[in-house]
């Protein structure tokens, strides 16, 4: 509980922007579903059998279960806000339909009657007796349509359109519950809060909701048109990946590139997705600059016939002629610190069997109870590797989740975990990494991935970033982790105090 | 002048209508009567066309239906349903107006005009014009629907069975007031009822209709005196055989007050059997809802309700 407030009393101003992103995310979808779904049924209210085929189809569109959904449209339109905004349209439309078709189509009959024997033109029938009676129905299914969008859009975080999901995955990916707690009763509370104001809508008379509704069209509109104004200088984006040490880094990005060239404006996007997202979001143009690891690049990024070498200059150069090649990217100079597996132990555990490296292990193997990760416990480049290159053996291994992996060490239930090597609970715990003085892990080494079109629009930037490049240490980058995992801090002000400490910025 | 001419109305199971050959008279107040299935209402929906004829011609004015403009038709027509059919979305003013909104009378005509009709009926304007019809008994009701019919004053009010579903006294009221407002407006009246009673009280000519073809058509008088057949006779005597009321008829109608004191009598007994009774003193009767005990007053109250009607 305490955990909460301190994220929400420190991180209030990027919740309060997720949670802007989350309604109008959901605001505009529900708007466009209307905006198809009303008239649709309107137009099919005398055509019974066509109708009946809109539903079959509105229905089926509505079984695709919403990552699926996602997963089709991004080839289509890429990722971001208008893939989301469409498979959230998708899902709206049903409910909107079905309550409009039957609310216009189960007025009593003799009410239809009275207006046909009065003479009303079709078009007063429709505007003064049958939409008016069927607004509580019409209401009802875009409040069910409306709880649907606000559920269903915490998925957008998944492609990099922000909201209120960003927490939950955040929370998922980083096991932190204050997070995950955040992010799912804040979206429960905006659904309670818009079911409140559509009910409320639903009361008032035809025309006052019509003035409501066109009222925040015009102002939906009039924000994104302004946005899109205001947005003439030249302006970047930079994302990145899940996590605090991402969000780190982007925000460095941004400090020196805006401290060099005041004419650029950048925009971080941070926790904007996975791996696979980031990259399609480069390719296509929607993101400019996100930090990425050379090991992930060779890995699962580019073709290549040559396994990863384990020299960290290797595999950046391997990466880099690679990406120019297939991809034509540029890949500044990486950063100093690596951030791959890595095995750590306690101080007290070092200092007693003086173990300061793997190969140091190889005398106390039979003393060692391992706590592994279960992918690191079954991959090549995890514990089976490790037990070829360097020959050993630990008296036992456990597998389980990363986080508890931690916990279980602190507590003395084992007395060696992998983790990676910038994670902030080797802080936390005061744990020693080991040193892979085999050279064993392949080395993960952080470094500013963009296209080569942009570096030729603007070479300075090679200049600003080539800054970074052998800075930052795998403590300074632990030290920082700790800070905003676990101290909570906004990750832009320890961004910040690290490039005037250190004299990148003055 | 409105003329039927070999009219026939074939549904793909039954003849509705078969060769009807009617004249209504302008200013007329005409009434179509008979049992369920007899094709009055059918003949009633073809004069605004809610339904159209499978064969034959109407003639409105010397001209045929169909050659007027259908909206323009409707505009000379107005209509009463049997079920009231007010728009609960609408207020009774603009109920009232909602021909005249059609045909586009600026506001204030639409309002003085519902509000002149409201006093006419006996409705305070300034209390009734802008509730919802929700707020209005059964019987207030129908008066705003009969009054709607008349909002654009029509050549023609047609009125389909509309106090069937009212209780006796209200609909003695309405009937009093239907015939008022057609000896104040002088428009044709023509009106569908099942009740023998009440087409022989409201109607100047009346057709007796039965299974689609029309078995006479007079005035009240010629129809009581000389029916034209078994069939009249029989549906004019049906309407004449006074029923043995039960007590049941007066609980259900809301005498009595409810009482926990044991039943002295049951609900299946006469009318007589109560007064009976009642020398005794007060009654107490068992009904499904809780006991009730029934006063000579109730017995009266009932009994001079039913000779109105």
């Amino acid at each position: 509980m305490q955990q909460i407030w301190h994220i929400l009393h420190t991180q209030g101003g990027e919740i309060v922007q997720s949670i802007g992103q989350h309604i109008g995310l959901s605001l505009i979808s529900l708007l466009i579903a209307a905006v198809i779904a009303i008239p649709l049924a309107i137009i099919l209210m005398n055509h019974q059998r066509l109708a009946k085929v809109m539903l079959q189809i509105t229905s089926i569109l509505q079984t695709i279960p919403s990552l699926a959904l996602l997963g089709i449209l991004i080839p289509l339109v890429g990722i971001g806000t208008v893939p989301s905004i469409i498979a959230l349209v998708i899902y709206a439309v049903m409910p909107i339909f079905q309550n409009t078709y039957s609310g216009l189509t189960t007025i009593d009959p003799s009410l239809e009657e009275a207006a046909t024997a009065f003479g009303l033109s079709r078009r007063m029938k429709l505007l003064r007796i049958e939409l008016p009676l069927a607004l509580p129905m019409i209401i009802s299914g875009i409040r069910i349509a409306m709880v649907m969008i606000i559920g269903t859009a915490t998925l957008a975080a998944l492609i990099g359109a922000g909201g209120l999901g960003t927490y939950i995955l955040l929370g998922i990916e980083t096991n932190n519950n204050a997070l995950l707690i955040i992010g799912a009763v804040l979206s429960a509370i905006l659904a309670l809060v818009f079911g409140a104001g559509i009910d409320w809508l639903g009361r008032l008379s035809f025309k006052k909701a019509g003035i409501v509704l066109a009222t925040l069209v015009v102002l939906i509109g009039g924000f994104a048109g302004y946005r899109q104004l205001t947005n003439t200088q030249t302006t970047l984006t930079v994302a990145g990946k899940l996590g605090s040490e991402p969000e780190i880094l982007i925000n460095m990005y941004k400090d020196l590139i805006e401290h060099d060239h005041p004419n650029i404006k950048v925009n971080t996007k941070a926790n904007f997705g996975a791996t696979s997202f980031l990259f399609k979001a480069l390719q296509s143009g929607s993101i400019d600059i996100y930090p990425e690891f050379t090991g992930t690049v060779l890995e699962s990024l580019v073709k290549t016939k040559q396994s990863a070498s384990h020299s960290p200059a290797k595999t950046y150069q391997l990466a880099k002629s690679a990406l120019k090649s297939q991809y034509q990217m540029a890949y500044l100079k990486p950063m100093a610190y690596q951030n791959g597996y890595d095995l750590a132990v306690t101080r007290q555990f070092s200092k007693k069997y003086h173990v300061k490296t793997i190969s140091d292990l190889i005398q106390v193997e039979n003393r060692v109870h391992a706590g592994f990760d279960p992918d690191f416990n079954q991959q090549k480049d995890g514990y089976p590797g490790l037990r070829q290159a360097y020959g050993l053996k630990f008296a036992s291994v456990k597998t389980m989740e990363p986080s508890i992996r931690y916990k279980a060490i602190a507590n003395g239930k084992v007395n060696l975990v992998d983790g990676y090597t910038t994670d902030p609970e080797v802080q936390e715990y005061h744990l020693v990494v080991l040193k892979d003085d085999r050279h064993f892990f392949p080395p993960y080494q952080g470094a500013p991935l963009m296209s080569e079109k942009l570096l030729t629009d603007h070479p300075e930037l090679r200049t600003t970033l080539n800054k970074l490049a052998g800075k930052v240490t795998t403590t300074d980058m632990q030290k920082m982790n700790y800070q905003v995992s676990v101290k909570h801090q906004k990750a832009a002000v320890v961004a910040r105090d690290y490039l005037r400490s250190h004299g990148f910025l003055n | 002048m409105i003329e039927f001419k070999q009219v026939s109305k074939q549904y793909t199971e039954q003849l509705a209508l078969d060769d009807l050959n009617l004249t209504i008279p302008t200013g007329d107040f005409f009434v179509l009567v008979g049992p369920s299935g007899s094709g009055k209402t059918t003949t009633l929906k073809m004069l605004n066309r809610l339904i159209e004829p499978t064969d034959g011609d109407i003639y409105f004015d010397n001209q045929r239906l169909i050659d007027y403009k259908l909206r323009d038709l409707r505009l000379q027509m107005g209509y009463v349903l049997q079920n009231i059919a007010l728009f609960p979305n609408l207020t009774i003013q603009e109920n009232i107006a909602i021909q005249a909104e059609s045909l586009g009378w600026p506001r204030k005509e639409r309002v003085a005009r519902a509000r002149a009709l409201l006093e006419q009926v006996d409705l305070d304007p300034d209390q009734y014009a802008t509730r919802m019809p929700s707020e209005l008994s059964g019987g207030e009701q129908q008066r705003v629907g009969i009054i709607r019919a008349l909002a654009i004053k029509p050549k023609v009010v047609l009125m389909d069975e509309p106090f069937s579903a009212l209780d006796p006294l209200s609909r003695k009221q309405l009937q009093d007031l239907v015939l008022q407002l057609h000896r104040e407006l002088k428009m044709t009246f023509v009106f569908v009822t099942h009740d023998m009673h009440e087409a022989l009280r409201l109607g100047q000519h009346i057709a007796v209709m039965r299974l689609g073809h029309i078995q006479q058509v007079g005035t009240g008088e010629e129809i009581m005196h000389h029916p034209a057949n078994e069939f009249v006779r029989g549906f004019f005597e049906n309407e004449h055989t006074p029923r043995p009321a039960t007590v049941q008829v007066l609980v259900s109608q809301g005498y009595g007050a409810t009482t926990t004191t044991a039943a002295t009598l049951p609900v299946t007994a006469t009318v007589n059997e109560l007064a009976a009774a009642l020398k005794q003193g007060p009654v107490i009767v068992g009904t499904a809802s809780g006991n009730r005990t029934l006063t000579t007053a109730d017995l009266l109250d009932y009994l001079a309700q039913t000779e109105v009607e």
